[in-house]
């Protein structure tokens, strides 16, 4: 890890910046999407190089073979997010599971999210699509950090569930609104939408098509993590944007 | 510019002491580092292995019960679907003793080899343990012998697997004009071999489901068996002398020849590499492995020779389980019999061909073979080079359809592995290099590993005369291409 935070700015630490996990399989060509960097030029990065191997095939066996070449990649990708303002790190995983890997990497960085790698144009407004309060604050941490020294609108969205009024919705959403400001976002850059809506993933969808990229939370709360819960691979195949998935806290072990 | 690549450079602040995390320098890379820093972490063995060496990090995906998985579902298929019949042939009810020495064997090898495994957790098993430990020569002598054992372990084992699909035919009341057991077996071999070259599934789950199933069939049917044996309910069945009429002999010999179906554990051993938390994991997987299938072994063969006389269980031969069955519980025992039969026999045939493709390219990556034989096909990320040395002669093997002859051939083998295992265990023990860190100790160490080694030879001499003829000129041969092509070879101590 290189720490490539700008000299002249004394006022950030490290810890300030929200730490975003960028999952790349980099040995079947995917590579850094087209704005990336700039969406993620506030973030700590941890991007993570994996490759996945059939069982059949010690994971040792791989990185004898295909270690220097993924890391070149890798170490190219994160060149890329550094020069854009991000502090890097990297990781390359050999895996039989990604999602062990993924999972066990969100844990020991404590990224509050994992990107979900599609390319953007530019980055001009982002729709931030809030389920409840519960772990709200990881949602608020995430994107004032991201974006309150940026020039990039936020929407607020909340779909309404059964029990609650647009006013509750309203007040959810203005409470967030509050907190973001408090944590250096400009208020004129912050839009609410309540709506009710049948299916969220649909309404998140086509509301982020509008947007460049889209923030969401984990599948659901009481699910087992699953990093690409359902949800949130549904948004990112529709909207075929860049979608930041804000990831629970983690229990202590 | 960021270098983000730098070994131990990498975040100290997240050390929470999951395997693969960075920060310690050993590690496998193409430069052997100072072996004194690498275990220097008590606890973290793997973390010293897997540490990111500049080429990335290993995960390991292997829980206990994965483990267990291995170990089990590798065993179990040999000694109750195909031994029982030949075994009591041979030994009479007797046959349960040489299945209780088969497992005290195992034993005392499975416990110094939990220990070298939690030193050196690395892919290879005991391959990788006596070529560190006791160096070049009797590492290429075991690791080409490993080879080849498994290769006429996973003939042993697909064999029986065709003897049982064979057994369907013979259900279904369909005659076969000649006995399908073997070109069975050749085609299952084929089919596995190209599966695990194409096939991208994950099938860890599958095989940890297959072990479960199994493992459940057997219970009932092995309680069912055993109290009706012991008189509980039906007619209490006359149990015939117990020991055959040559007396011990015949035991011991027989014991010789159902080692292969202890085999398993080590098989854990070489997946080392990808177990998670291997201190606490590989002991546990390895020793509770051995204990199952060894209770499992003993109770079948007690309640098979309840059922019939042993010269009857003989004549039914491999598929004997399945009378055995058929006469406890009539026609639907014998099919779940057949349907565990394949089971079994297909994750025993499966794994040991798997295990053959690693203990290839644990020899290739020490160049003790060529590199080419490691190389992994990127489009299917597998190792097309060793699977095919794997699956060729395993194939030709299986076409010979000597199921006593492979199975002492591969347990020849394989106890020449475990005997140099413990005496790998009592030299490092001696020597106390610095990298010999194990986080288990085999308790009484030096006497169990001196059995061990006594018992693993002991047990080669009651063998037949042909198994013991071809293992030799193995052994003689896999010497004899270290001496022509890998004499530079330095692996003492190396990682």
């Amino acid at each position: 890890m290189t720490d490539t935070t700008p000299p002249d700015d004394t006022t950030r630490t490290e810890t300030d910046r929200p730490a975003v996990l960028v999952p790349l399989a980099v040995l079947e060509g995917q590579s850094l999407p087209t704005g990336t960097p700039d969406l993620l030029a506030n973030a700590r990065v941890v991007l993570l190089g994996y490759h996945v191997i059939p069982e059949q095939t010690a994971a040792e066996q791989a990185r004898a073979q295909f270690g220097e070449t993924a890391m070149a990649k890798l170490e190219a990708f994160a060149g890329a997010l550094a020069n854009a303002g991000a502090t890097v790190e990297t990781r390359l995983v050999f895996t039989h599971d990604e999602r062990t890997t993924i999972d066990r990497l969100i844990y020991e960085h404590e990224c509050l999210a994992v990107l979900v790698p599609n390319g953007i144009e530019r980055v001009e407004s982002v729709l931030v699509a809030l389920r409840g309060t519960v772990g709200v604050g990881r949602n608020t941490c995430l994107v004032a950090g991201l974006f309150a020294e940026s020039d990039v609108d936020v929407t607020l969205y909340h779909a309404l569930n059964e029990s609650e009024t647009i006013a509750d919705g309203e007040s959810f959403l203005n409470g967030v609104r509050a907190d973001l400001v408090e944590r250096g976002m400009d208020p004129e850059r912050i839009e609410v939408v309540v709506e009710e809506a049948e299916a969220a993933v649909d309404a998140i969808a086509r509301h982020g098509e509008s947007h460049d990229a889209v923030v969401m939370g984990e599948t659901d709360p009481s699910v087992t993590t699953f990093v690409f819960g359902m949800p949130s691979e549904q948004v990112a195949e529709r909207f075929l944007g860049p979608v930041l998935v804000v990831q629970r806290e983690r229990p202590e072990e | 510019m960021t270098a983000p690549n730098g070994p131990g450079g990498s975040s100290g602040s997240d050390a929470s002491g999951v395997d693969g995390n960075p920060g310690s320098t050993a590690g496998s890379g193409p430069v052997a580092p100072d072996p004194a820093s690498g275990v220097a972490v008590p606890d973290g063995l793997a973390d010293a292995v897997d540490a990111d060496t500049g080429e990335g990090e290993l995960e390991r995906t292997i829980g206990l019960s994965g483990g267990l998985a291995i170990g089990i579902g590798t065993m179990i298929g040999a000694g109750i679907f195909v031994f029982p019949g030949l075994a009591a042939e041979n030994a009479g009810p007797a046959a349960s003793l040489s299945f209780a020495i088969g497992a005290v064997v195992a034993l005392l090898v499975a416990l110094p080899t939990s220990e070298l495994a939690t030193a050196m957790p690395r892919s290879g098993g005991g391959y990788f343990f006596i070529s560190r430990g006791l160096g070049t020569a009797p590492g290429a002598v075991v690791g080409l012998g490993l080879w080849l054992g498994l290769v006429f372990a996973s003939a042993f084992y697909l064999v029986g697997l065709g003897s049982y699909a064979g057994q369907v035919f013979l259900e279904a009341g369909i005659a076969l004009p000649v006995d399908p057991a073997v070109p069975l077996g050749v085609a299952f071999g084929v089919g596995l071999t190209a599966l695990s070259l194409f096939g991208t599934e994950n099938t860890a789950s599958l095989q940890n489901g297959i072990v479960a199933v199994l493992l459940v069939i057997l219970t009932l049917f092995l309680s069912y068996g055993g109290l009706d044996a012991l008189g509980v309910f039906g007619s209490e069945r006359l149990p015939e002398r117990f020991f055959p009429p040559g007396g011990l002999l015949p035991v011991l010999q027989t014991a010789a020849l159902v080692f292969t179906s202890y085999l398993g554990f080590a098989q854990v051993a070489t997946v080392a590499g990808d177990i998670k938390d291997p201190s606490r994991n590989l002991p546990l997987a390895m020793v509770a492995s051995v204990l199952v299938v060894g209770v499992f072994y003993v109770v079948t063969v007690f309640v098979a020779t309840s059922a019939f006389g042993s010269a009857r269980l003989g004549e039914f031969g491999e598929t004997a389980m399945v009378e055995v069955a058929r006469e406890f519980m009539g026609f639907p025992g014998a099919l779940a019999i057949v349907v565990a039969g394949l089971l079994a026999t297909f994750s025993s045939a499966n794994a040991s061909i798997l295990s053959t493709s690693r203990a290839v390219y644990a020899v290739s990556r020490d160049d003790l073979i060529p590199a080419a034989a490691s190389r992994i096909n990127l489009q299917y990320g597998t190792p097309h080079v060793a699977l095919g040395l794997a699956g060729g002669p395993i194939v030709v093997l299986a076409a010979t359809g000597q199921v006593e002859l492979l199975a002492e051939v591969a347990s020849f083998l394989h106890l020449v592995m475990y005997g140099l295992i413990c005496v790998a265990l009592i030299r490092l023990r001696r020597e106390q290099p610095d990298w010999y860190v194990p986080s288990f100790r085999c308790p009484a160490g030096f006497a169990v590993a001196g059995c061990g080694a006594l018992a693993s030879f002991a047990l080669i001499a009651f063998m037949q005369p042909a198994s013991i003829g071809i293992g030799i000129a193995v052994m003689i041969a896999a010497y004899g291409w270290y001496r022509h092509y890998a004499t530079d070879v330095e692996l003492k101590g190396r990682f």
